[in-house]
């Protein structure tokens, strides 16, 4: 089934993206593939939020400069990313560590009823590990969107100061902004609905302290978080680099 | 800066801060009791073989709300460090319980409070879109309401009329939500509508050769991983809904990039050959199907991170373990994947027709 689908992604990408279209296919599959190793070396004993973080560099290395090429661009987008991880990490080792979101609800007892849970392995790393590697795919979007933009901004009109740009970036941001929150939104919304319908009879009270329902929330929350955080930090990096780079 | 903005950041830091405040003091709003944790005392046990910790958590904790408000409780909980299945409870954290009559030894411990932590980052998320998107803000995040909104309508009315087709049901469902969502982002213009109609189109289109791939290749899909299935009585259908809907916000995003960025083109210069259109809205889109991929196969990809890290390390290999809980997911992303660039034709077929009606 993966497989036919695969072949008809790669179809398609080929018939309308030519050369770049297997570019894109073939950073896709490097980027799946990160994924996989991120569960394998934390299955060795690794902790994972570290092992989250090189994760997180690694694929916006291959996604900026496989797919974009090494520039002022892609460098300064780069750098934006480095400076949001940090924040992210920080916000989501605070939530996890106090909101206990680690590990599994009630629902999924029958799935999992059948393992042992002596896993020795902290938990509440694991989920660290997991939100921020969720995130940086949109914040890599996000990030290159803004960056390549404002690159042609300011190559049509070479007059505009630093403020000017930072100014142009959050334009082209808000722009950006709505679409991606759509996208992240609608990616998400049906593990929304497959909860609801499970806890149909539940009362509100119970539903917003439950676990795997805060546990999605919280997902759906930092992706959106990040996505908007990430504008002001690109467009002011950029703006910067890219004057730097003409002086 | 001027003083206007000083005043109304002013007003929105005081707005965010009493949510906060009421949120973190809101027990009279539940009907259980809430016990907010003083003191614990910790004792364990390693076991040999597997090297698990095993923790027993004395705690000593103050009853917030009901009639017991005011009065000391102990309770007594067990947890590991791995905490798949168990709680490990911190100081200050507050936690609902049930109490049978006896306060020094309840044994039934419900849930953590977490709505604080959720009202934290709700609050946050919306603050940071008011300062970064300023007036365009308030669009936006209309829109996002609206489409709450609706997909909770839709579930009230799914688990009322259990017999309807699910599938039709969202169907409907998310013609509504290209609608409003392109209609709120960009007003009544042609640009608009030929997004609309091209979202609707490549919706569409997409799915149903995913549909009929499915159907013709008789690969037995393992459903049953998805999460929540077993709450869906038509779990096939779920699962349509699902690949559905995961897609449907980067189609909207391709549409309206590719309505938007021709209708430009064409005001600046009315008399542009067809041909240069063609390729420019290509160029755009080849830029975005790159990264945009990239954002479904993390986003929806990564949930699959804790029950196959479960199952490895019972002793099962990757390569079943993706098997058996990653490729339900990887179906739904390289759906949604496929659907993006197959977008791209169809937005500029149908957006050159709305914008350049007859013309040659």
């Amino acid at each position: 089934m993966i497989l036919i689908l695969s072949i008809i992604f790669f179809i398609l990408l080929i018939l309308i993206g030519k050369y770049r279209g297997f570019k894109t296919f073939i950073i896709f599959y490097s980027n799946l593939l990160l994924i996989l190793l991120y569960i394998i070396s934390m299955s060795f004993g690794f902790n994972a939020i570290i092992n989250a973080i090189i994760i997180c560099i690694l694929a916006s290395m291959l996604t900026l400069f496989g797919l974009n090429g090494v520039n002022v661009k892609t460098k300064a987008s780069f750098k934006s990313i480095m400076i949001i991880l940090i924040i992210m990490f920080l916000l989501t080792f605070i939530i996890c560590r106090n909101a206990n979101i680690q590990g599994f609800s009630t629902e999924s007892i029958e799935s999992i009823g059948g393992y042992s849970f002596d896993l020795n392995y902290n938990m509440t790393d694991l989920f660290i590990g997991m939100y921020l590697v969720c995130v940086i795919g949109t914040i890599i979007d996000t990030s290159i969107s803004i960056s390549s933009a404002l690159n042609e901004v300011y190559l049509n009109n070479k007059d505009l100061n630093k403020k000017e740009l930072y100014e142009s970036g959050m334009n082209i941001g808000k722009d950006i902004l709505n679409t991606t929150i759509n996208t992240l939104f609608f990616a998400l919304v049906t593990t929304f609905i497959g909860f609801m319908m499970w806890h149909s009879k539940a009362n509100i009270g119970y539903i917003i302290n439950y676990k795997s329902f805060a546990q999605e929330i919280i997902k759906l929350l930092l992706c959106f978080i990040s996505s908007t955080l990430i504008i002001p930090i690109t467009s002011y990096i950029a703006a910067i680099d890219l004057l730097k780079k003409n002086n | 800066m001027n003083k206007k903005i000083v005043i109304k950041y002013l007003i929105m830091f005081i707005i965010s801060i009493s949510i906060i405040v009421f949120v973190y003091n809101d027990y009279f709003l539940y009907d259980k009791s809430i016990l907010h944790i003083d003191k614990i005392e910790e004792s364990y046990v390693v076991d040999e073989t597997t090297k698990e910790k095993y923790i027993t958590q004395n705690i000593t904790g103050t009853i917030k709300n009901g009639e017991y408000k005011g009065k000391k409780a102990k309770l007594i909980n067990y947890t590991t460090t791995s905490g798949v299945f168990d709680e490990q409870i911190h100081k200050n954290s507050e936690l609902f319980i049930d109490i049978n009559g006896n306060l020094d030894n309840i044994t039934n411990l419900n849930e953590v409070k977490r709505d604080k932590y959720l009202a934290l980052l709700l609050v946050l998320f919306i603050d940071l879109i008011i300062i970064v998107a300023k007036k365009k803000s308030f669009k936006l995040l209309l829109s996002l309401f609206i489409n709450i909104i609706v997909s909770y309508l839709s579930i009230i009315y799914f688990s009322k009329h259990t017999n309807t087709n699910m599938l039709l049901l969202y169907m409907i469902v998310s013609i509504i939500f290209i609608t409003s969502s392109l209609f709120i982002a960009n007003g009544k213009s042609k640009k608009t509508l030929a997004a609309i109609l091209s979202s609707i189109a490549s919706l569409f289109i997409s799915f149903f050769l995913v549909y009929l791939v499915i159907k013709l290749y008789k690969h037995p899909i393992s459903y049953w991983t998805l999460d929540y299935i077993e709450a869906v009585h038509d779990y096939k259908n779920f699962f349509y809904v699902t690949v559905l809907l995961s897609g449907l916000g980067a189609i909207m995003d391709i549409s309206i990039t590719i309505a938007s960025s021709l209708s430009e083109l064409i005001e600046k210069d009315p008399k542009i050959k067809l041909k240069a259109l063609r390729k420019s809205g290509e160029e755009i889109c080849k830029d975005i199907i790159g990264t945009m991929s990239n954002v479904m196969l993390y986003t929806c990809f990564t949930s699959i991170i804790p029950m196959t890290f479960l199952i490895i390390k019972n002793g099962i290999t990757l390569g079943n373990a993706i098997v058996r809980y990653g490729e339900i997911e990887l179906i739904v992303v390289l759906t949604s994947c496929i659907s993006i660039v197959l977008a791209i034709p169809i937005s500029l077929f149908i957006s050159l027709k709305v914008l350049r009606g007859n013309k040659k």
